[in-house]
């Protein structure tokens, strides 16, 4: 028989009594919650921004869940942040190099510095000794393909994330389609699909991409599932219009083929804003909804990711108030709430269903997911979001 | 004032990231309107005349800031203010008590500027208009400050072509408009009036008279294709490694005397030219020119009164959204279709944004009367001081008692 001191008696009861009374998320304030935590056994993540910036008004403040309803509907399965606030520098690569950090970035708006402090990308890859197939960033704007690793010695490209841009591969073959002035310009699928392969047989640093070499047959395997996605989008049953549903279907082939644990999928069309149009945007941020659901959807219809992954989203910045001296919401850089405090639903794998008032930042985001990961950061501001690490 | 008659012992004085914004501001003296100049005439003048000490104590939480920081010689060449200097501020962290710091400057300074203006203004008149094709009852429009104003009764005239030439003159055709009685009045001047529309319709009612400026997307259709043309070549050829060149690139891309009768006075063909290349939209969307043109005629030259006629912007094809400077009739062959509720949805923003900028400004605060219209609507929202007469009288009202009230209240 186990003999007990009455004191270690008494620890254990208690433990094992606050085990049922204590809510999961407070419990997870407890220091070892909050210590480096080994994650969960192939455990997955993926990162989804709403990038180009939404404001809460038109997505979950209460004359903009219209736009959202896919999301709407997944709230009540998942764990709903109301406060994520962007800290930092309110243009597009500092945001979400802030985001895969951890740390506020400050480097060059425009891309052509990579982020100052170590990614989440790195740190998976090098501490879990991952290939490099293991961790892919699918964005847009060609500024982020500096955003797969940063400029840390210790780590740096050869750590880092495959970066693909599905919409500077699509730019590439629309301005390609438009200047050779073929009939039916851009309407010709054909065409366009075409030039599209066309660009990918060029090579992808045309267009801005990270695809490491990975040994000639595995080097056309992943040829090979790009263009899938390039065919499936371009003879979808909707005409395709946009980057935003081909970064989609690159991400689903990439989640089909090769199965990363670590992943950054950046949407991008509701950037439209700056051009002026209200209903473009608008019917921007529905699209996005409705492609973050079919991400969704494809976790739990994919068996390497069904029960085993958890997805946050989040939008990368908001954008300007309509009361804002600037132009309401075409910008982003006014700095006023409307701009900083956005959301964050976190959903899949061990997320508890709820949602809280506590403030969690951008830069919690990398904390979290190396938690998930089971991997350590390196020196971050962000912390993990402890809702999520139980 | 050109910036280089600026007191050097005021200029020292002064934190550079603010001085420096101003002497850039400044440089293109010859390029600003007369109310631009006017405003850093009473700025300087203002700063000037103040004891040094209340200048220093004004500055002093702006200066330490900069310190913070690392604003210096290097970092902020003083009277250059670029893309370079914008991310500087940016990507500061301290950025956000920065932009606290010039707001708290203003805050001071402003109300001082504002009391000079009130004593010399004047009653103003804004006319902002909805095309005829707009989907939508008066009861669904202008929904985003429905209790500012005052919903007027129109009696509509039997030709339905008659509506805006009796709203603006009066008259069916013949009569100088509101817009043009103002500017050869005793208060006007070449950059009083103003029509900036997304067609060309509004331009051209009146008798062309009295010098009225005129900005119309449609009008100005030469110098976008050209423009979208020449920017697409720049990025094309790769000759510019980034945005800050770009943009250096851009300021030399001038309206042709033959792309438009603007390209005659120097500060309104400078004008159009940073309208278009400055405004995202604004080379695209019909509406998004009409509302950038507005909020920076109302920042820069403050017109007394400003026509404002938005339009129906196509919808967007396919792949177009990727390509920013390329003409979409010319990518893809689908014939243009009218985006009527999107263009609804658009404007029902725009009608409160541009209606917000020009109450910023004391020139307008307390003296304009706002007329929120549409081509062809039974119903009007007028938003204006309690001595505005269509407040007080009873409607419905046929369009040419409108346009005696208009005359009324701007005494031309």
């Amino acid at each position: 028989m186990i003999s007990l001191s009455k004191r270690r008696f008494v620890q254990l009861a208690g433990l094992s009594i606050a085990n049922r009374i204590v809510p999961r998320w407070l419990r997870a304030q407890e220091p070892r919650a909050q210590e480096h935590s080994a994650g969960r056994s192939g455990n997955k993540v993926i990162v989804v921004t709403f990038g180009g910036g939404v404001r809460y008004s038109e997505t979950f403040a209460p004359d903009g869940l219209r736009n959202i309803p896919r999301l709407v509907a997944l709230r009540p399965e998942g764990h709903f942040f109301k406060s994520c606030t962007n800290s930092g520098v309110l243009s597009h690569f500092n945001s979400t190099a802030s985001i895969v950090t951890g740390n506020w970035q400050r480097v060059d708006d425009f891309g052509f510095q990579p982020p100052a402090s170590s990614t989440i990308f790195e740190c998976y890859r090098k501490q879990a000794g991952a290939g490099p197939l293991d961790a892919w960033a699918v964005a847009t704007n060609k500024s982020f393909s500096s955003m797969g690793s940063s400029s840390d010695r210790a780590l740096g490209p050869n750590f880092g994330a495959n970066v693909v841009l599905p919409k500077q591969l699509l730019l590439e073959a629309v301005q390609d389609v438009v200047k050779k002035g073929t009939a039916g310009g851009v309407a010709n699928r054909d065409d366009v699909l075409a030039r599209l392969e066309g660009v990918l047989a060029e090579g992808y640093e045309g267009v801005g991409w990270t695809i490491f070499k990975a040994g000639r047959k595995l080097d056309q395997q992943v040829r090979d599932t790009l263009v899938r996605g390039l065919v499936e989008y371009i003879n979808g049953p909707e005409a395709p219009t946009s980057g935003d549903e081909l970064t989609f279907f690159i991400t689903r082939e990439i989640m089909r083929e090769f199965a990363p644990r670590l992943m950054l999928v950046n949407f991008w069309d509701m950037d439209v804003a700056h051009w002026g149009s209200y209903s473009l945007y608008l019917n921007a941020i529905t699209k996005t909804d409705r492609l973050v659901g079919m991400l969704w959807d494809e976790i739990r219809a994919n068996s390497a990711y069904a029960g085993k992954t958890t997805m946050l989203v989040l939008p990368e910045l908001g954008r300007d108030g309509d009361q804002n001296t600037a132009n309401g919401f075409l910008n982003h850089r006014s700095g006023d709430p409307s701009c900083r405090n956005t959301w964050l639903l976190a959903m899949g794998a061990g997320v508890p269903k709820g949602e809280t008032d506590r403030a969690v930042y951008h830069v919690d985001v990398a904390a979290t997911a190396a938690g998930l990961l089971g991997v350590k950061p390196g020196e971050i501001t962000g912390v993990p979001m402890r809702e999520l690490l139980l | 004032m050109a910036a280089k008659t600026i007191d050097k012992a005021l200029l020292d004085r002064l934190p550079v990231s603010f001085s420096s914004y101003c002497l850039d501001q400044m440089k293109d003296w010859d390029l600003l309107f007369p109310a631009e100049q006017n405003y850093f005439e009473r700025l300087f003048g203002l700063l000037g005349r103040s004891p040094g000490e209340a200048v220093d104590r004004l500055f002093a939480p702006l200066r330490e800031i900069e310190r913070q920081m690392g604003v210096n010689e290097k970092t902020f060449p003083r009277g250059q203010f670029t893309l370079e200097q914008v991310d500087f501020l940016n990507r500061s962290p301290q950025y956000t008590e920065w932009r606290g710091g010039i707001t708290k400057v203003f805050s001071q300074l402003d109300p001082l500027l504002d009391a000079e203006v009130a004593r010399h203004n004047h009653a103003r008149l804004v006319i902002a208009l909805a095309p005829s094709q707009l989907p939508a009852d008066p009861d669904r429009m202008w929904t985003r400050f429905p209790d500012r104003g005052k919903r007027v009764a129109l009696d509509l005239p039997d030709r339905a072509e008659s509506f805006l030439p009796l709203l603006l003159t009066g008259q069916e055709h013949g009569a100088p408009s509101i817009a043009e009685l103002f500017a050869a009045g005793k208060k006007g001047g070449p950059y009083a009036s103003w029509i900036v529309e997304a067609g060309a319709g509004l331009s051209k009612i009146g008798t062309g008279a009295a010098p009225v400026v005129k900005y119309s997307y449609q009008a100005l259709d030469g110098y976008r294709q050209r423009l979208m043309k020449e920017v697409q070549s720049v990025v094309d050829s790769q000759e510019v490694p980034g945005p800050r060149q770009l943009s250096a690139r851009l300021k030399q891309m001038k309206i042709l005397a033959s792309e438009g009768d603007l390209a005659r006075d120097p500060i309104l063909a400078e004008f159009a030219r940073a309208i278009l290349l400055s405004g995202n939209g604004t080379l695209l969307i019909n509406n998004t020119f009409v509302e950038w043109a507005t909020v920076q005629a109302v920042r820069r030259a403050r017109p007394s009164v400003t026509v404002v006629g938005f339009g129906i912007r196509n919808k967007i094809k396919p792949f177009s959204s990727l390509l920013i400077f390329a003409d979409q009739n010319a990518s893809n062959p689908i014939p243009s279709q009218m985006d009527t509720l999107g263009s609804y949805v658009d404007l029902e923003v725009f009608w409160q944004y541009i209606w917000q900028e020009f109450e910023k400004y004391p020139e307008y605060r307390n003296n304009t009367a706002y007329l929120f219209a549409g081509d062809g609507m039974e119903q009007m929202l007028v938003i204006a001081p309690q001595d505005f007469p269509l407040l007080t009288a009873e409607g419905p009202f046929k369009l040419p008692a409108v346009f005696e009230n208009l005359k009324e209240w701007l005494a031309v």
